[in-house]
């Protein structure tokens, strides 16, 4: 029973035929604010890969700003299509709206495979450290995890692309340039090809989730934890994945705010799914301080030397600054003005909370990853014995940071203008299971449970 | 200049492996200064057996070129001690003078202590303690008889402590540096067992506490102990230090 | 697809509350028999009280036994209750309502159980009341720094909180039965139900309480177990317990085995009161999709939790797992655990049939919690066995009668604790019943009638 939403049902207006042409309308035409910004972030992203160049080759100590950003881009966007997928398994219909949104990040996902590159052949060795990859080779983090960010890369594309089929053939026939229909491989939208894509869409999907999952393990445990030596922490990994799933519904937001003010889709993205993602996005924040809290308690009560070394080391000491902005920005803040419903209510506010927490999340991310690459050089030695000081961001580093982000967006919105960042026929089938009725006295919105 | 008197001590043992032969002496001085329960064939069998200072045996070597290592392992009253703060009731603290005590009647028997104990030196009382009829006269009266359900552990002695800084203040004067000792100390053949205040400048263990031969056990983990273990010389070895016992 | 029949208002009244007022004959005999079980456990203690702990297989260094690892296995079911009533009713899953009442009361009486373990395991268990926040002797005052101390103070907070939700969501129940009985269970309901009588006013405010407890228990759920796994990673002299995956890990298994314990539950009930219409192929269904998630989610926290162990490839943590994997008579329990907890009921939970069917989820869910509980057991007692570098003191365990007499009357308690209430009280809520039918609705799609629901927002 609700007791606490006074609004009308939020019921998708638009006919079917009407979605299709607004959709494919908004797709094609661009106005100069889009390019403009376009134009701008193609700029920095050139600023930001020859301040990549400027760092290849430095000591690996003075990498760990390269790390930090591309683990901060991996955790946003690539577990962004993670909210399309979980909440297409729980068959949630408020997802639909930013279904295509959310897939479309795995185009970025190309993008950080790209930049990963590098800084897979910067990490150090395993030899004389503790890996997760016990007894195996020296090589093993290297090849398996470009392994398993390619495949993940891979799935997510496949992902993106059996979600958009119907609408590449949308494109196709309503006359759209020849790529549409190559895309689109010969959709007809018979009963057999529909039944093939859910197949698919839901085989991808779980892919996509183990995928994920696992790819947070192996990136966060030999990217960063067994760079320090003696910092075990069996819970750093889905620490790692958790603020990703924050940052995925922080990205979230913040885009359908976007698509929402200024892509022209006020009338597809409703109150709904705000106030959806809303309380899951209060639930994880809550949860990024319950993993963090698990791992210091443990670590701080135990009064070992090597592990109060390590808690220094990404917690209290050099980048003490970084660790306060992550902790209030990705819990306190966010936590304390969620409860809020009238907050929750409001896109505008959880789209600044969102940002909040996204620049939270890359400060997370600065804590962990340039503090672990700070003692990356250390070898054979099984307990930190010493905390070095503060690794300062110098120029090539400020030029990454902020080129590295502006590609990935830049990424993204090249990519909308290929493929629909609204998903023509998940909206359309939400119109089918739509109904609107009289309960007593009240108007409410009728919806159908697919089995 | 403060009186020494005025000072805090330190307790400490020292512990010289090189000169342990693993003779239990101070395994028995101690049960019977202590009343700590009598150890019967079933107990062991139980693997209940209690003694607050225990000899490990580990064997090196194949046969015939075996040797027998002796550790002899008494509570190491740490610095930080992490039987301390998981007591749900306090009945375990660490005192001004460098001492993990154990208050027997406050204890209600949880076992969290003896768990959070690395070096295993506490002793859970599983069944009511009996002595035999003709035993009764050998307890001693300066020790409490703990009950089923407590835990115990050394405890330096504290009896004896007590007692000889009453008599020094009764007397007026500062204790002494070996006018007492721990039972286990008071029993050692080979003079292994050194006890004293490590913060005399002129006790006997604060000259061992700069040995170079000194060491700690479990050294890392954090508990700062108060024992300090003198490393066997083993002339069969290449380098003097490289087997820590 | 969701097999319904329209029921009318009277008809649920009456069929939810037969085992009250037509309580049938071997409801008697099941609650006579556990009843002695748990009479015969009270014996136990007593023995045991009396005797000391020597009675049972504790030893130096496995200090801790049966009794912790059974207490660690009812706080899990006692997860159930929240997962089911809070996070379900707030993400409005319909197919919540038959068992959200047997989950909440399940969590009460497991909760109550588990609260017994510690107190018996004491060394002087008489004296359990020094942990409360009170001077009870000579001005010493627990230790706050201590898990044992956090312990009674999470378990009391949910047990609290628990039993405040079950009573307001009791309220409108109380109403139907204080409307079918007479003479003295008339008072008793009267007085139980304060006066509800289904105005608009009153329903609303017994919402905004449901929907605002709800909201509170949810975090209380994830720190109750967090602290009992706190009062294993705290120990820093046990390598195999100082993990930091510990408090997730133990919720997540808290959820496994609940829900699996709910499952069995609900199996159970619908068929000793002929509930067929009210717990329906569809809603095991649902839950054991949920269960296939939670099951999965925590075979990846055991994957970690496993594999961080060997990671330091030195030590004690590399010797439990090795005792695990390598050596009776540990192997053959871990592989019991692993085929009873995961192997065999998991990928049953993949097949729709399996699913769908009473007896197959029936003997899933309790080979689970079979699994569960000896993955607790695996998880404490070895651990304890295995501490430091000082192999001389290295030990093993093995219960003793008293033990396992003990154990077997928790089991037997909650099952008979379960019996009392349903004759006291339905185990269905007949309001969320009610409401779930008001909402239910069809709508057309082309020539396929599809299933709806009624979203008031």
């Amino acid at each position: 029973m609700s007791t606490n939403h006074h609004h009308e049902p939020n019921i998708f207006q638009l006919e079917p035929v009407e979605v299709t042409r607004d959709v494919i309308a908004r797709t094609r035409s661009r106005g100069s604010r889009y390019w403009g910004i376009v134009g701008v972030l193609a700029v920095l992203l050139v600023i930001g890969l020859i301040g990549l160049g400027m760092r290849l080759g430095s000591e690996t100590t003075k990498l760990g700003y390269y790390a930090a950003t591309f683990s901060f881009l991996f955790t946003t966007t690539q577990t962004a299509p993670l909210v399309s997928v979980a909440f297409r398994m729980t068959k949630n219909h408020w997802r639909r709206p930013i279904a295509r949104a959310s897939e479309l990040f795995a185009v970025v996902g190309l993008f950080n495979l790209l930049i990963f590159i590098p800084l897979m052949i910067a990490l150090p060795s395993t030899e004389g450290r503790w890996t997760i990859w016990i007894q195996a080779a020296s090589w093993s983090p290297h090849v398996f995890d470009t392994m398993m960010l390619a495949s993940l890369v891979v799935c997510g594309l496949g992902l993106l692309w059996s979600g958009a089929i119907p609408d590449f053939a949308s494109l196709r026939d309503k006359g759209g340039s020849k790529i549409y229909s190559k895309l689109a491989m010969g959709w007809q939208g018979t009963v057999r090809q529909w039944k093939m894509q859910r197949v698919l869409l839901s085989f991808l999907g779980a892919f996509y989730f183990i995928g994920i999952i696992w790819t947070h393990y192996v990136i966060s445990s030999d990217f960063s934890m067994s760079l320090v030596p003696g910092w075990v922490d069996s819970i750093y990994p889905t620490f790692h994945a958790l603020s990703g799933l924050q940052a995925a519904l922080a990205t979230m937001l913040l885009t359908a705010y976007v698509l929402r003010r200024f892509g022209g889709y006020k009338e597809y993205i409703p109150m709904e799914t705000f106030w959806a993602m809303s309380k899951i996005f209060l639930a994880t924040s809550m949860l990024w301080f319950y993993f963090w809290w698990s791992a210091f308690i443990t670590y701080w009560y135990g009064r070992q030397i090597g592990e109060q070394h390590v808690l220094q080391l990404i917690n209290f000491g050099p980048y003490i600054y970084a660790f306060v902005i992550a902790f209030l920005f990705c819990f306190v803040f966010a936590v304390f003005m969620l409860i809020w419903n009238p907050i929750r209510k409001n896109p505008g506010a959880l789209a600044s909370i969102a940002l909040m927490v996204l620049i939270g999340c890359f400060f997370d991310r600065v804590r962990l990853f340039v503090s672990s690459w700070s003692v990356s050089d250390l070898r054979d030695q099984h307990h930190l014995h010493y905390v070095p000081d503060t690794v300062l961001p110098e120029a090539p580093d400020i030029m990454i940071i902020v080129g590295l982000i502006s590609g990935a967006i830049l990424v993204y919105m090249l990519a909308s203008r290929l493929i629909p960042v609204m998903s023509i026929w998940e909206m359309r089938e939400l119109r089918l299971y739509q109904r609107s009725r009289m309960l007593v006295r009240k108007k409410v919105m009728v919806l159908g449970k697919p089995e | 200049m403060t009186m020494r008197s005025e000072w805090t001590h330190k307790w400490s043992m020292a512990v010289d492996i090189d000169k342990c032969t693993g003779c239990q002496a101070c395994v028995v001085a101690c049960q019977s200064e202590n009343n700590v329960p009598l150890n019967t064939e079933g107990l062991f069998n139980q693997s209940r057996a209690m003694s607050w200072i225990r000899i490990d045996r580990y064997w090196e070597g194949e046969f015939p070129n075996v040797k027998a290592r002796f550790l002899p392992v008494m509570c190491q009253h740490c610095g930080s001690a992490p039987c301390e703060p998981v007591c749900p009731v306090y009945a375990t603290y660490h005192n001004d003078q460098g001492m993990n005590v154990q208050i027997y009647n406050r204890c209600i028997g949880t076992r969290y202590c003896a768990n959070n104990c690395p070096y295993e030196v506490r002793m859970f009382n599983y069944w009511q303690p009996v002595w035999p009829e003709s035993l009764r006269n050998q307890l001693n009266p300066d020790v409490s008889i703990r009950t089923r359900g407590v835990m115990e552990k050394c405890s330096f002695c504290v009896q004896r402590i007590r007692r000889a800084e009453r008599t020094a203040i009764q007397e007026g004067r500062d204790l002494v540096d070996g006018e007492f000792s721990t039972a286990c100390v008071q029993a050692c053949p080979t003079g292994t067992l050194v006890f004293g205040d490590v913060n005399d400048p002129d006790s006997k263990v604060a000259a061992l506490a700069h040995d170079r031969r000194q060491y700690r056990l479990l050294e890392g983990i954090g508990t700062e102990p108060n024992v300090i273990y003198l490393k066997k010389v083993d002339p069969d070895y290449e380098n003097v230090g490289a087997n820590e016992h | 697809m969701q097999d319904r029949k329209a029921l009318t208002d009277k008809q649920i009244n009456d069929t939810l509350t037969n085992s009250i007022l037509r309580t049938p004959l071997h409801w008697y005999i099941l609650t006579g028999f556990f009843a002695v079980i748990v009479l015969m456990g009270f014996v136990a203690v007593g023995i045991l009280a009396n005797r000391g702990l020597g009675m049972t297989g504790m030893n130096r260094p496995v200090y801790w036994g049966f009794f912790i690892t059974n207490f660690v296995f009812w706080i899990g079911i006692s997860h159930a209750g929240v997962m089911l009533s809070a996070i379900l009713r707030l993400a409005q899953a319909e197919w919540r309502r038959p068992a959200t009442r047997a989950a909440e009361v399940l969590t009460v009486f497991a909760l109550g159980t588990a609260a017994m373990m510690p107190i018996v395991h004491l060394g002087r268990m008489w004296r359990f009341y020094w942990v409360f926040p009170y001077d009870w002797a000579r001005g010493i005052w627990p230790d706050i720094r201590s898990p044992l101390v956090w312990d009674p103070h999470a378990l009391s907070t949910y047990l609290i909180g628990s039993s405040l939700f079950i009573f307001v969501a009791l309220i409108p129940d109380f109403a139907v039965l204080r409307d079918k009985t007479t003479g003295m269970a008339h008072q008793i309901y009267g007085a139980l139900s304060m006066g509800f009588r289904g105005s608009v006013r009153q329903w609303r405010l017994q919402a905004i309480a449901g929907i605002i407890l709800s909201a509170l228990l949810l975090p209380v759920f994830v720190s109750v177990h967090s602290i009992v796994s706190w009062d294993f990673g705290m120990a820093m002299a046990i390598p195999a317990w100082h993990t930091t995956i510990f408090a997730p890990y133990f919720v997540i298994g808290a959820v496994h085995s609940g829900v699996a314990g709910v499952i069995t539950v609900l199996i159970l009930l619908r068929w000793l009161f002929r509930w067929d219409d009210f717990i329906r192929r569809e809603h095991i269904d649902a839950l054991g999709r949920l269960l296939f998630v939670v099951a999965n989610a925590w075979l990846f926290f055991f994957a970690l939790e496993f594999m961080f162990g060997l990671y330091h490839q030195e030590g004690t943590e590399v010797v439990v797992r090795d005792l695990w994997l390598f050596q009776t008579p540990w192997n053959v329990i871990f592989l019991l655990f692993i085929f009873t907890g995961y192997i065999i009921p998991v990928p049953m939970w993949l097949f729709r049939s399996v699913r769908r069917s009473f007896p197959l989820m029936l003997f899933t869910t309790i080979l689970v919690n079979i699994g569960m509980w000896l993955e607790r057991f695996l998880l404490i007692i070895p651990s304890m066995g295995r501490k430091h570098s000082f192999t001389f003191v290295w030990g093993d365990f093995a219960p003793s009668p008293i033990e396992l007499m003990i154990v077997t009357a928790t089991f037997a308690l909650v099952f008979m604790l379960m019996l009392l209430f349903a004759k006291a009280f339905p185990l269905i809520p007949i309001f969320d019943i009610k409401e779930g039918n008001v909402l239910r609705d069809e709508i057309q799609i082309g020539r396929r009638t599809v299933q709806a629901v009624i979203r008031e927002e």
